[in-house]
């Protein structure tokens, strides 16, 4: 692969602004009687159908224990209605079909595709999981046990390990900081008790949306939701979900992870960033696409086209409901990481300072706008978007409103925003990389507290 | 109830081409070839604003030789590194400032160009490409700090990576003879020392107009953009006919065998067999094979690795398409400390058992139906349709391919599935690979 950054730029947004309006087709909306809703486009172009869920508040970071929702999540598709785990996964594998129940920081997904004339009893299978699963203590123990040794697994690969240190270093104790497979020690500690009891509090249909994109007639969705979904109950009133304050940097906050078989050194760097539908967002976008989310971008320039120091570096925003972070990846070889960080900051206080070129503002625009129709082709992203939308209060035009203020984006706005979050004394700063190799290169940033990458958690 | 279950199958699976009607019709397709030999496929969606413009050339791995591994991938790297008429970086600055975006990758087979832009860049994105299909300088300062790029992306990928160093491994033992002895991203010290003049001569030999086919799905206008493709791309002149590959991997006399030692938390393993190109009549029997045995969470290995005897954090594999024979792949990771002889012989088990017993009918239908959910997926974009039309023109000779794509399979009985299973899951086509956590067990 040429680009290893195209990862970075397609994560780095979970909402894009789109190009000419109404582009992102608006749904019909119904609600079930037991308070469920639905959005539902029809799509007759090709035989499938996507249906995403999204349950407000069941998310990592409103779990009692670090890692017990996705543990729940992933334990719903391990029996249901009377069926074994295997029997559960043979149904969904029978069709081709894909069902996934997952939990993300703010809420939990399920996420169901298959051939239109599948749709039925996919949706069965999905509702069984959702309203009758067994959590038997067999497959809750298989779970548990397959989860901390992941994280094992996931230490052996730096690349991933980076981001998991990352997030605690930068959320500590803030529930941002749950990792979604948990902890040695909070999987360690974790009862199938707990599971019963988070399911019980966190689930219901008056906390779900759902959405629904393609081949299938409005008829048939509703009698197959009211067959389905429409038999799920609240079985009591969902705990509030709201975020505490975000913790932001005051310092700098340095920690060097031990793995010494590793060639390269990766970093994470993390700053203060904003919430989802921020009025930034469009700034926010035009100066980060220029700063670390594209191939031309200033990081990828100097560190990669000019330098040869790595195969990918980018950088992005992360938004949550209220606020949210500013962060940058990248790696090299054990004795370039100094270099690589030195450019880095440099960038982070160029950019502070002098900003960016009328040009380039320029490009940013057209680069947002011309890449944002492909994101919303097919029907999960279409689902997907309704349901983000949805859950953020944004409005389903929202899409257009953002690209019509990118489309307007001036050189000072998009300064305005480097200068805002950027800082050359309060940041997070994370290596993971060969200590023996790499210390001495970075005590000119300051002092690193020294973690072992096999030590029991993060 | 099992057999009307099969029947609905197989008439769903008929009546494909009036499933296609709204998504990929063969009559929406026009082909055209220049003077030069260059092939374009052109396919008209005007859904979104925008034009997915691929172009693959017939290289890869597979064309290398020791010495030079790796270097169709580094060419691919260089595509973006400057041209007489555009300098370095200006490829992609241009592309981006106009609203575009591209990637490429490259495999044993074959080499992607992939853009996506608005329809209103066309022309200049077209004449871009144009001026690199034979236009690269290869200025030895930018090359050098492309290698540098390349190494990187060599260590994070296979030296920091468990999995794939292992796979490396497993590959070379596997395979003696054929260049797809290695990687794709080619050993490290020929990446560090490939010389200019040699690769120039490998673009030169394999980056003309007569080994690439174009492959544009989007918001354009057939004549008017066959009138641009003509203005930038006529004038490029037929390169010479590229050598074939004539190296055949000789049969596997005994099963194989490859330990290799590293700092890590927790055990890799890999076992593979020689298995069948894709256009080989027994692919579809393989692939099906490869669905029963490693596909989902009801597949044999999960339920018998994963979910009932717990040696296994997680399975993978199964066979891809290639040119010539490649590998069928069964990647386990194993739970840290365990003992990854027990993993081979509960494999061996369950390989005997089919061998024996052959799959169940419900198990060759699970596998139509992916089948069904994979050729549909990708024509839900632009890029997934220019994508699977130049899968079809580099495996099967043309695009047409994709209209047939799914015969094989429903003509797929589980006799062959349980014969293709004897024939090639057999003890002397084997080898086995086990990363062992250095100062650790197995």
């Amino acid at each position: 692969m040429k680009k290893a950054i195209l990862i970075g730029i397609i994560a780095a947004f979970a909402i894009l602004p789109l190009c000419g309006a109404n582009s992102l087709p608006t749904p019909q909306k119904f609600k079930l009687n037991n308070g469920l809703t639905v959005y539902y486009l029809q799509d007759k172009d090709l035989p499938l159908v996507a249906a995403r869920m999204l349950v407000k508040g069941a998310g990592t970071a409103f779990e009692p224990a670090e890692g017990l929702a996705n543990l729940t999540a992933a334990l719903m598709l391990k029996g249901a209605a009377g069926k074994t785990a295997v029997q559960v996964a043979e149904d969904i594998d029978s069709l081709g079909a894909a069902l996934d129940i997952s939990a993300a920081d703010e809420y939990m997904n399920l996420s169901a595709s298959c051939l239109a004339e599948h749709f039925d009893r996919l949706m069965g299978i999905a509702a069984d999981c959702m309203l009758k699963p067994a959590f038997s203590p067999e497959e809750f123990e298989k779970e548990r046990q397959n989860r901390i040794d992941s994280l094992k697994a996931a230490k052996d690969n730096p690349g991933q390990a980076v981001r998991l240190y990352f997030r605690k270093a930068y959320f500590g104790t803030h529930p941002l900081g749950h990792l979604a497979g948990g902890t040695d020690t909070s999987l360690g500690a974790m009862t199938v008790g707990q599971v019963r009891d988070y399911y019980r509090k966190y689930l219901g249909p008056q906390q779900a949306v759902l959405a629904v994109a393609g081949d299938i007639e409005p008829d048939r969705l509703k009698q197959v939701l009211n067959r389905t979904f429409g038999k799920w109950q609240q079985s009591v009133p969902a705990p509030a979900a709201k975020l505490p304050e975000f913790p932001a940097p005051h310092g700098k906050v340095l920690i060097l992870v031990d793995k010494p078989d590793a060639t390269q050194a990766y970093f994470g760097l993390g700053f203060p960033g904003f919430g989802m539908g921020d009025d930034i967002s469009a700034a926010a976008q035009v100066m980060n696409t220029l700063f670390g989310g594209r191939f031309t971008s200033w990081l990828n320039t100097e560190l990669r086209i000019k330098r040869g120091l790595t195969y990918g570096v980018s950088s992005s925003f992360q938004q949550w409901r209220g606020n949210g972070i500013f962060n940058a990846f990248s790696y090299t070889k054990n004795d370039q990481i100094g270099e690589m960080l030195d450019i880095t900051l440099e960038l982070i206080a160029k950019a502070k300072k002098e900003g960016f070129g009328e040009e380039e503002i320029q490009s940013a625009r057209n680069y947002i706008l011309g890449q944002f129709p492909p994101t919303l082709e097919n029907l999960g992203a279409k689902a997907r978007s309704y349901l983000t939308l949805d859950f953020y209060g944004l409005g389903f035009n929202y899409y257009d409103g953002l690209l019509e203020r990118i489309g307007k984006i001036t050189k000072p706005q998009a300064d305005a925003v480097a200068g805002k979050y950027f800082s050359d004394q309060n940041f997070v700063l994370v290596v993971v990389g060969r200590a023996e190799e790499i210390f001495a290169q970075l005590a000119k940033f300051g002092d690193f507290k020294i973690k072992k990458i096999g030590a029991a958690d993060f | 109830m099992k057999r009307l279950t099969h029947v609905l199958v197989i008439v769903l699976l008929l009546s494909l081409p009036l499933a296609l009607a709204a998504g990929l019709r063969p009559g929406d397709i026009t082909v055209h070839k220049l003077d030069n030999g260059l092939k374009i496929v052109l396919l008209e969606d005007h859904d979104i604003p925008n034009i997915a413009y691929y172009t693959f050339f017939r290289v890869g791995s597979r064309n290398e030789r020791p010495g030079l591994t790796g270097v169709s991938h580094f060419i691919e790297h260089m595509m973006f590194n400057g041209t007489q008429a555009n300098g370095p970086g200006q490829f992609d600055r241009i592309m981006e400032a106009s609203g575009g975006a591209n990637n490429a990758f490259t495999s044993e087979d074959m080499t992607g160009y992939t853009n996506w832009y608005p329809a209103a860049a066309l022309e200049k994105m077209i004449e871009l490409d144009a001026d690199r299909m034979q236009g690269l300088i290869f200025d030895p300062k930018v090359l050098e700090s492309e290698r540098s790029v390349v190494a990187s992306e060599r260590r994070m990928g296979v030296e920091n990576n468990n999995e794939n160093l292992l796979g490396e491994t497993v590959r070379a033992t596997a395979i003696m003879a054929h260049p797809y002895h290695w990687d794709v991203i080619g050993w490290m010290s020929d990446i560090l020392s490939w010389k200019r003049d040699e690769i120039i001569a490998y673009y030169r030999t394999f980056y003309s107009p007569n080994n690439a086919v174009i492959v544009v799905c989007g918001d354009f206008q057939t004549p008017k953009i066959m009138e641009l493709i003509r203005k930038y791309y006529a004038a490029i002149p037929r390169g010479p006919e590229p050598p074939a590959v004539l190296t055949v991997e000789p049969s596997q006399l005994g099963p194989r065998r490859v330990v290799v030692h590293k700092p890590a938390q927790t055990p890799s393993f890999l076992q593979v067999y020689h298995a069948p190109a894709a256009t080989d009549p027994d692919f579809p029997a393989m692939d099906v094979l490869g669905m029963a045995l490693l596909q989902g969470e009801s597949s044999r290995l999960y339920q018998r690795l994963v979910a009932r005897d717990q040696l296994a954090i997680d399975v993978s594999g199964g066979i891809g398409q290639s040119i010539d024979p490649l590998l069928f792949t069964i990647a386990v990771k194993p739970r840290p400390g365990v003992d990854t002889g027990l993993i081979e012989k509960a494999i061996e088990e369950e390989l005997a058992r089919i061998k024996k017993d052959g799959i169940a009918e419900k198990e060759l239908m699970k596998a139509l139906n992916s089948v069904r959910m994979d050729f549909y997926n990708p024509l839900m974009t632009i890029s997934g349709k220019a994508y699977k039309l130049g899968q079809s023109e580099i495996y099967y000779g043309g695009y047409e391919h994709i209209f047939k794509a799914m015969d094989p399979y429903k003509a797929v009985t589980l006799k062959q599935v349980q014969e293709a299973a004897g024939k090639y899951f057999s003890e002397n086509n084997k080898t086995v690979g086990v990363l062992i956590p250095e100062g650790g067990s197995k």
